[in-house]
């Protein structure tokens, strides 16, 4: 496996402003990577310097097959969270002066464009002014325009979050088929679109690396037993949920000797509502005596289930720290 | 060099569909002739106000055509320069914020040819406007009133068409340092103004500032004599002070191609 792109040691200060400390993570040819933050946490900036847009205080970005100090514009495509084109130019103008900028020559870049619109499905307003687009559409023809001269690299900001639900629809479906021919990165705050579609999150918090690795590898090394409650909305089973987390953590306080019970067993509990979350060591022995003294207590149980943390979990778990 | 004429190209397609390639020479066409033809219609236009007494005579005696010609000049420096700066004020400043310069400079294209082509648009835009108005006004100027030699129209031409490009260059350059776009027309018309009042105000000091050229135009115009020393080196400032603005935005764009 080839490695694509590389960043060694990023890092952008605005004035005293740590955007992004020495950040350093490789993109492998042909992965589809996921930018993970919440909001505020670098991402853009990061973004910005992979694209060239932004000149990194310190470190380097190496890609494949650009000398040292080489720009590799030639081989992106850059996709901004809301692109703004030139409102009076029509669809197919603007991606046909996208690849004319990128070297094509009028004939090739008038195939490509129409070829592109098309499978964006914007053939039909191809000729329209790029004014009267909605957001959905500016976000297909960014698109089409990134990737009218073949990037190795497409690299996107926020593809999909300004989007409405059908409009998010179609631009991930579009990424899906993408990502089989080129590589991509893009960054998210929203955890399912890279559990859906990457290989490979880098998971950044406060403009540093917290966690990267392939999705599987990461949510194999750590996944941990999750047992799930919900219970009826009656008062007795209300007290009983709401007093869980202190009535555990003084049991737990209390029994050091025994260290079978079930406060013993629970790592973590969340509780919202009429749901409780609890995160256990010993998965088996745990649904065991939950079940005991959920009959025990006459709890009206609606739901249990067991299962392990997800992407999600760990996501909080590592953006919190 | 492929990708500069194509940038040109999107200037001027964007000049035309925004209709300033049309509106704007006409406005200096009508600048233009409205000297040449207000100076032969005066008695007429005098007569006409009405406010005369009984019996007035009135006698003006019709300046001379190079005089004509040297008047239209400071038109074009006072409505063509304040036109020409509203059109241009948000040349680079209005794609920067609202981000299509970004997506344009992440293309492999280099910022100095991304300014180019601006300078490029504005240039062709003012100097085609200026010829435009200039013609009109030497065309009614032969018809009314008399004929002035091609020479004297063609190089008080070129001289005020370089300090009509002095002045887009500083618009470019505050459009680029500036983020408002009205804050870049002010400043640039300002400056502008500076440079001309500085020197005609202090001629022995600033004569050979860009901001002489207007002087020396309309001297060219009306065939009068002047100082060649000076207006050699206001030439050459000139071209300087063009080329500094350019190397200046360049540089501030490099700096940072977007604004959030």
């Amino acid at each position: 496996m080839t490695v694509l792109l590389e960043a060694e040691g990023l890092t952008k200060t605005f004035g005293s402003f740590k955007a992004v400390t020495s950040m350093s993570f490789a993109i492998q040819e042909s992965h589809c990577v996921a930018l993970l933050g919440p909001n505020g946490a670098g991402k853009t900036t990061t973004i910005r310097m992979l694209a060239g847009l932004l000149a990194p205080t310190n470190g380097r970005i190496g890609f494949q097959g650009v000398r040292e100090g080489g720009s590799h514009r030639e081989r992106i495509g850059y996709l901004p969270q809301s692109p703004s084109f030139y409102n009076w130019m029509t669809g197919y103008e603007y991606t046909v002066y996208a690849g004319r900028l990128c070297g094509l020559a009028t004939s090739e870049a008038k195939a490509a464009a129409t070829k592109l619109l098309e499978r964006v499905g914007l053939a039909n307003a191809a000729g329209k002014k790029i004014g009267s687009y909605s957001g959905g559409m500016k976000q297909r023809l960014g698109l089409a325009q990134a990737l009218i001269h073949r990037p190795k690299l497409l690299i996107m900001d926020e593809p999909v979050s300004a989007l409405d639900p059908v409009g998010r629809r179609d631009v991930l479906s579009l990424l899906r088929e993408l990502k089989q021919e080129t590589t991509v990165l893009f960054s998210t705050h929203v955890l399912h679109d890279a559990e859906a579609l990457c290989d490979d999150v880098i998971i950044i918090r406060e403009g540093q690396i917290a966690l990267q690795g392939g999705i599987a590898a990461i949510q194999y090394e750590n996944r941990k037993p999750v047992i799930e409650l919900t219970v009826d909305s009656d008062a007795h089973s209300q007290a009983w949920l709401a007093g869980m987390k202190a009535r555990m953590r003084r049991e737990g306080e209390a029994s050091t000797s025994s260290p079978d019970s079930l406060a013993a067993l629970i790592k973590h509990i969340e509780i919202s509502a009429n749901h409780a979350r609890l995160q256990v060591s010993e998965v088996h022995a745990a649904r065991q005596m939950l079940l005991e003294e959920l009959t025990s207590e006459k709890i009206g149980l609606l739901d249990m289930k067991v299962g392990h943390s997800s992407l999600e979990d760990l996501f909080m778990k590592v953006v919190s720290e | 060099m492929i990708r500069l004429f194509v940038m040109i190209q999107k200037e001027l397609l964007e000049l035309v569909r925004s209709f300033k390639l049309i509106w704007v020479p006409l406005v200096f066409l009508l600048l233009g002739i409205m000297q040449p033809v207000s100076s032969y219609y005066m008695p007429v236009i005098l007569k006409q106000a009405g406010n005369l007494p009984e019996g007035a005579v009135i006698d003006i005696p019709l300046p001379d055509a190079s005089s004509v010609m040297a008047g239209t000049l400071p038109q074009f420096g006072t409505m063509g320069l304040l036109i020409l700066a509203l059109v241009f004020m948000g040349a680079v400043s209005s794609e920067r914020n609202s981000g299509a310069a970004s997506l344009i400079l992440v293309k492999p294209v280099t910022i100095a040819s991304f300014i180019l082509s601006k300078w490029s648009a504005m240039l062709i835009l003012a100097w085609g406007s200026l010829a435009l108005g200039y013609a009109g006004a030497w065309y009614y100027t032969e018809l009314l009133i008399g004929s002035v030699p091609t020479k004297q129209i063609v190089s008080s031409m070129l001289v005020y068409g370089l300090w009509i490009s002095v002045v887009m260059s500083f618009t470019l350059m505050f459009s680029t340092v500036l983020r408002s776009p009205a804050g870049a027309a002010f400043s640039s018309l300002g400056l502008a103004a500076l440079l001309s009042l500085l020197a005609s105000l202090l001629p022995k000091q600033a004569g050979w500032s860009p901001g002489a050229l207007g002087g020396f135009a309309t001297m060219i115009a009306a065939n009068a004599e002047f100082g060649t020393s000076a207006f050699g080196w206001s030439l050459i400032s000139s071209l300087i002070v063009i080329a500094g603005t350019l190397i200046i935005s360049v540089g501030v764009l490099r700096g940072s191609p977007a604004i959030d």
